[in-house]
């Protein structure tokens, strides 16, 4: 039984060791090849310094090195970070210095968009895909390795390192409401038990061949990458150049032949809406699994038709639990659904809602904020006791141990079939396209301008992607800003996926009795508000 | 007929002012790789296809929304030029 992750791998590399285990923009790995490399890797990072639980970060579009590389630190004892590689260099800076990056590995393109300072502080960067160097430079005091430097370590086994299920694995970065991103912490047991838990239920096997749509900074990625693993699967990678394009990307799950398949919604409705989602195409398709955002209904119902033999199953959880709730879709019940289930608690895992009296709900059709205890939940936020402390608490509802629950923000109901239903958030987090976005951290990044006085970012609902975002910006006197110099700055920022769509420029923002921003008024204005 | 040189002009006023500018990207090269940096995203695409079939008059397939179609540029104005003579 494994009980950190690099023994997924090492247990089906001994089974199935000529199998292909990645495969990504036309270039695979056998299991053998990825369990070799990942040895060498660990070893090559432990000889730069890597210890258990220091952070290497990841930093490169995806490629099969990318499971390389997350083998790799694990297997040096480190925790991996996966790093947005769209995400702007000012972001990646703050996350490198965050969590204290001991080293980086890269592409020598993306290298190059770092800003110097920030490469100074790392001990090492490690170059993917550089077959041109030959030996290690130093610039300012900082190792630069080609890939190729792993060919003079050892691929037979894995350096010796004490690790427990309770160690990190890997620090996932989400949107922070204070205007920073904040790093949950998952351990090697938070993964596994997600891991073990999916392989019960959707019963992977050696034959299935697993997409990998998701970002690897993303947690869905967690299922295809390990679940693959476990099971000895086939995994395919999903690269920009598939996941655009509809027509491209139902060709690749039929060449491929995908079985089983996890994205957000929002992926799916794209391919129902511009491709030919067809079932003879995709006749080994059996499994579609969908989180991370609210599937509309009228999509989700087109694609139980479409595609009459998979089984759909909508998976919830925020980063720090993975996935807590599953429901599987039940088609003949469909048509008569105005909403979607979140489902029930995943096996391993306790789900309650607690209503505003502090009281555990009971009865069908109460309400209350979700809490989650059990082995998947995150430890916490790295370097952040305090917002730690905020989410991560002792359970009250059981006095005789000490014992930590983490409660999600997301109010949800009971429903009389014994499911639950997502009705909101109590906060101002919002999803697109399956990207959790904490409306502080634009307004924070708006802010940061120094001509914005004020700054209110709108969550617009949306269709497809779940939520558009808009702004509302009042500058200080007599300076005329555009919103496309506000859309570039903010572009230095926050990811791409956060930057307001619309920019609404006014002299003051409208405010409350209380003389706080009127949200209220903002979001539900149509025409741009003007006020003197 | 349609003038290449007006093509590739509408096409990168469209591109920068749609959705460069707005992720902070001021200038693009014709052969510069627009999904690559996610100067387009997967949205964008069929708003940049819109954009396309309303200015110039053609008809895209969503077969047709591809890559290599419109991987840059120059490939988009290739695709409309030979959507036109049809």
């Amino acid at each position: 039984m494994a009980y950190i992750l690099q023994q997924l791998l090492q247990e089906s590399a001994a089974r199935y060791p000529e199998k292909l285990a990645v495969w990504a923009r036309g270039r695979s790995l056998t299991y053998r090849e990825l369990e070799g490399r990942s040895n060498q890797l660990a070893h090559l990072l432990q000889q730069r310094g890597v210890r258990k639980g220091d952070r290497v970060g990841l930093y490169f579009p995806k490629c099969v090195e990318s499971v390389i590389v997350m083998l790799g630190i694990v297997k040096a004892g480190g925790v991996y970070v996966p790093l947005d590689p769209q995400a702007p260099a000012e972001r990646i800076g703050y996350i490198i210095g965050n969590c204290g990056i001991h080293g980086l590995v890269t592409r020598a393109d993306k290298r190059r968009g770092l800003e110097q300072a920030m490469l100074d502080s790392l001990e090492f960067t490690l170059l993917v895909g550089d077959d041109n160097g030959e030996a290690p430079q130093i610039s300012n005091g900082s190792a630069v390795i080609p890939w190729t430097m792993l060919g003079e370590y050892p691929a037979s086994s894995a350096p010796a390192v004490t690790l427990t299920e309770t160690d990190l694995a890997y620090i996932l970065y989400t949107s922070g409401s204070t205007g920073r991103p904040k790093g949950v912490m998952l351990t090697h047991q938070n993964a596994l038990t997600f891991v073990e838990w999916c392989a019960e239920k959707f019963q992977i096997t050696s034959d299935d061949h697993l997409s990998n749509h998701a970002p690897l900074h993303f947690d869905l990625s967690v299922f295809d990458v390990y679940n693959t693993l476990e099971a000895g699967a086939s995994l395919y990678m999903v690269t920009e150049d598939l996941a655009l394009f509809p027509s491209k990307l139902t060709a690749f799950m039929e060449a491929q032949e995908i079985t089983v398949w996890y994205s957000v919604p929002s992926a799916l409705t794209l391919l129902l809406l511009h491709a030919d989602l067809n079932a003879e195409k995709l006749k080994r398709l059996r499994t579609i699994l969908f989180a991370g955002e609210v599937f509309p209904m009228k999509y989700l119902r087109q694609l139980a038709d479409r595609l009459p033999h998979a089984d759909l199953y909508n998976l919830y959880g925020p980063t720090e639990t993975n996935v807590c709730t599953y429901y599987r879709v039940e088609r003949e019940r469909l048509a008569g659904m105005d909403k979607l289930p979140i489902g029930i608690a995943c096996e391993n895992t306790e789900v309650f809602a607690v209503n505003d009296q502090d009281e555990i709900v009971t009865q069908p059709g109460g309400t209350g904020e979700l809490y989650v205890r059990g082995p998947a939940v995150t430890c916490g936020y790295w370097a952040d006791a305090e917002k730690t402390m905020k989410i991560v608490v002792p359970n009250r509802f059981q006095p005789n141990f000490e014992e930590k629950m983490y409660c999600t923000g997301d109010l949800v109901q009971l429903g009389e079939d014994g499911n639950y239903y997502f009705l909101g958030r109590r906060d101002s987090m919002v999803k697109s396209r399956g990207y959790r976005i904490e409306l502080g951290e634009i307004e924070s990044a708006l802010l940061s301008h120094p001509s914005v006085k004020e700054a209110v970012a709108i969550a617009v609902p949306d269709d497809i992607v779940g939520s558009r975002i808009k702004a509302v910006v009042a500058s200080h006197d007599g300076i005329c800003l555009a919103p496309v110099e506000l859309q570039r700055f903010c572009g230095t920022r926050i990811p791409k996926y956060m930057i307001p769509e619309v920019i609404e420029l006014c002299v003051e923002l409208p405010k409350t009795s209380t003389g706080k921003i009127d949200r209220v008024k903002l979001a539900s204005a149509k025409e741009p508000v003007s006020v003197r | 007929m349609i003038e290449s040189a007006a093509v590739k002009d509408q096409i990168r006023e469209y591109v920068l002012e749609e959705f460069a500018k707005t992720k902070g990207i001021n200038q693009i090269t014709d052969q510069e790789v627009l999904t690559k940096n996610g100067i387009i995203d997967s949205m964008g695409i069929f708003r940049l296809v819109a954009f396309l079939e309303e200015t110039f008059n053609v008809r895209i397939g969503d077969e047709e929304i591809t890559h290599d179609n419109l991987e840059s540029i120059d490939a988009i104005e290739k695709l409309v030029i030979s959507k036109a003579k049809k």
